[in-house]
């Protein structure tokens, strides 16, 4: 849940400048984006420790300043599992995003509204369907999220452990009963989740 | 006539390049042409929504852009309605929140005495918590016009507002399009391929084409003296034609066209005086173009007055008249492809004279139905 705030408060800008505006570097923020999506999770959660491990590019200006790291703990998780959903929800939110006819935009602007205010009141209301099926992907991705959250934050039982990580200790230790229902109910969510965005794309805003 | 509208801009886009400028003064200004000639980039200039590379927008006392000056009024302050074409109406918010949209940051008993004010002017009231999907294509104009209008703005635009409807849908909002542009006296430039519509709705207009402004004028002056060939074609003139003049006076021009000698009238107010030998150009109205009765040449003694005479080789039925197309008694290639003259006659005198029996006739043209057009 805290991935899919995380993911909304990051994600709906990106998703709305990667469609309205032409800026430098677009193209690299949209491949940087959806590179999560492409990569197998270990090597983001690699790329994540460079970043913001105790000795990682933030991570170690961080821990000389305030002692703390994000590796190994409640945030990883979260950090973990944003990234991996950020792709669904931007590339979903940004298609509904582009859908939305510009002429409103610029009726908005004629009628004295700022872009950010035209954003709020008529750009993401109008492509709210869409944003709500990226949310609910997204979601679903940061449920299930695996290999990256492994690898920066570790699986720590009752700290870190997500339900996938979960369902494989569980196997590992021969607790098959407890395995199989995680397993059910991720896949039971799973199904509610994909036929709920199906549903939202599919209406009309 | 004072200007109220100045606009001299230029804007580079691929492939095209928009220069144009003219001015307008009150009352509705059509921007009439092809599509693809600019009609629309030119109202998004004005509105501020596309900034031009070069040039001044001059609304009024007040600059809106001046690319010198580093002047660029943005969208939001310009004091300009927009009629998008479709409308683009909010589709998540119901009539009274569309028209009140732009009176935001007023008190909310002004916002809404002004939203009322509106909605009554333009008998809105039954629709006001409908939503746009609700309504009818003459409700939806009307809600972009009050949508447009509630914020008082200084001019209005309209990119062809009517261009969504059908047929008879689009004339009976044309007239009522009229009716409320000349009941707010609002100035407003308006834009269309229809000449219809520009016609009807436009005090003075402007012939686009290609990104250029080929001719600015009050609507009657436009019809009847088109300024150039150029401006002939695009109106839908036809027997738009070439000769070669012989004496031209301040109110007379004689010329030479497919071995026949021409008298036309020359336009008293801007008299138009080629050298002999120089080409011009021309065009003839079909509807003008008169047909002689054979049972009464001689009868009447009339002069007639550039007098031809020609084979109908094609003719098409319009229900109410007939084209028929004129092929000269003259050797040599006709001066449209198979045909020299088109020419119009009503159903009637169609029966009567048995044209369809009858393909060989004498005819004559007045010289107020020839228009010479200065070449361009």
């Amino acid at each position: 849940m805290s991935a899919t705030a995380l993911n909304a408060l990051v994600g709906i800008p990106i998703a709305y400048l990667l469609a309205r505006r032409r800026f430098w570097g677009r193209n690299l923020v949209d491949l940087l984006v959806t590179l999560p999506l492409i990569l197998p999770p270990t090597v983001v959660g690699y790329y994540l420790i460079v970043l913001l491990g105790r000795r990682g590019v933030l991570g170690a200006p961080l821990y000389r300043a305030t002692g703390f790291t994000v590796a190994f703990t409640w945030y990883a998780a979260v950090i973990a599992a944003t990234v991996m959903a950020l792709p669904l929800l931007v590339r979903t939110a940004r298609a509904a995003i582009e859908t939305v006819d510009r002429d409103l935009e610029r009726a908005a602007f004629t009628l004295g509204r700022s872009e950010l205010r035209t954003a709020l009141e008529v750009t993401l209301p109008l492509a709210r369907n869409g944003i709500l099926a990226g949310l609910v992907l997204s979601f679903a991705r940061a449920l299930g999220e695996f290999g990256a959250t492994l690898m920066l934050a570790g699986n720590i039982p009752g700290r870190t452990t997500t339900v996938p990580l979960s369902i494989y200790t569980a196997m590992q230790t021969g607790e098959d009963a407890e395995a199989l229902v995680l397993v059910a109910v991720l896949t039971a969510l799973s199904c509610v989740v994909l036929i709920a965005s199906n549903r939202l794309v599919a209406r009309p805003a | 006539m004072t200007s109220r509208l100045e606009v001299a801009i230029r804007k580079q886009l691929d492939g095209f390049t928009l220069d144009v400028e003219w001015s307008a003064g009150d009352g509705v200004a059509a921007l009439f042409g092809p599509s693809g000639a600019g009609k629309t980039l030119t109202l998004q200039c004005l509105a501020g929504l596309v900034r031009p590379d070069a040039g001044r927008i001059v609304l009024g006392d007040d600059v809106l852009f001046d690319a010198a000056a580093g002047i660029d009024v943005a969208p939001q302050r310009r004091r300009v309605g927009y009629v998008f074409q479709g409308y683009a109406l909010f589709p998540h918010l119901t009539v009274r929140g569309n028209v009140g949209f732009g009176l935001r940051g007023r008190a909310r008993a002004g916002r809404r005495r002004r939203e009322e004010e509106v909605l009554a002017r333009l008998g809105l009231e039954p629709y006001a918590e409908r939503y746009p999907r609700e309504l009818s294509g003459g409700q939806r104009q009307r809600v972009a016009l009050g949508r447009a209008l509630a914020t008082d703005p200084a001019l209005l635009l309209l990119d062809e507002p009517l261009s969504a409807l059908d047929l008879p849908l689009r004339q009976a909002l044309r007239d009522e399009l009229g009716a409320i542009l000349a009941d707010w006296g609002i100035a407003a430039v308006l834009v269309t391929h229809d000449l219809t519509e520009a016609y009807r709705l436009g005090d003075r207009i402007v012939v686009y084409e290609e990104g250029r402004v080929i001719q600015a004028a009050p609507r009657a002056e436009l019809l009847w003296r088109p300024s150039s060939r150029s401006v002939a074609r695009i109106m839908g003139i036809r027997n738009v034609m070439q000769g070669v003049t012989l004496k031209a006076t301040a109110d007379r021009i004689q010329f030479r066209w497919r071995g026949q000698v021409l008298e036309a009238v020359n336009s008293p107010s801007r008299s138009y005086l080629p050298a002999p030998d120089s080409p011009l150009a021309f065009y003839i109205r079909p509807e003008y173009v008169r047909l002689l009765r054979k049972d009464r040449a001689g009868l009447d003694g009339v002069h007639h007055m550039n007098l031809m005479s020609g084979t109908v080789v094609r003719e098409v039925d319009l229900g109410t008249s007939w084209t028929l197309f004129l092929r000269l008694d003259e050797p040599g290639p006709p001066a449209q492809g198979e045909y020299d003259l088109e020419l119009e006659v009503p159903r009637l005198v169609y029966e009567i004279l048995e044209i369809d029996r009858d393909r060989h006739w004498q005819f004559s043209l007045h010289r107020g139905a020839i228009h010479v057009l200065p070449s361009a």
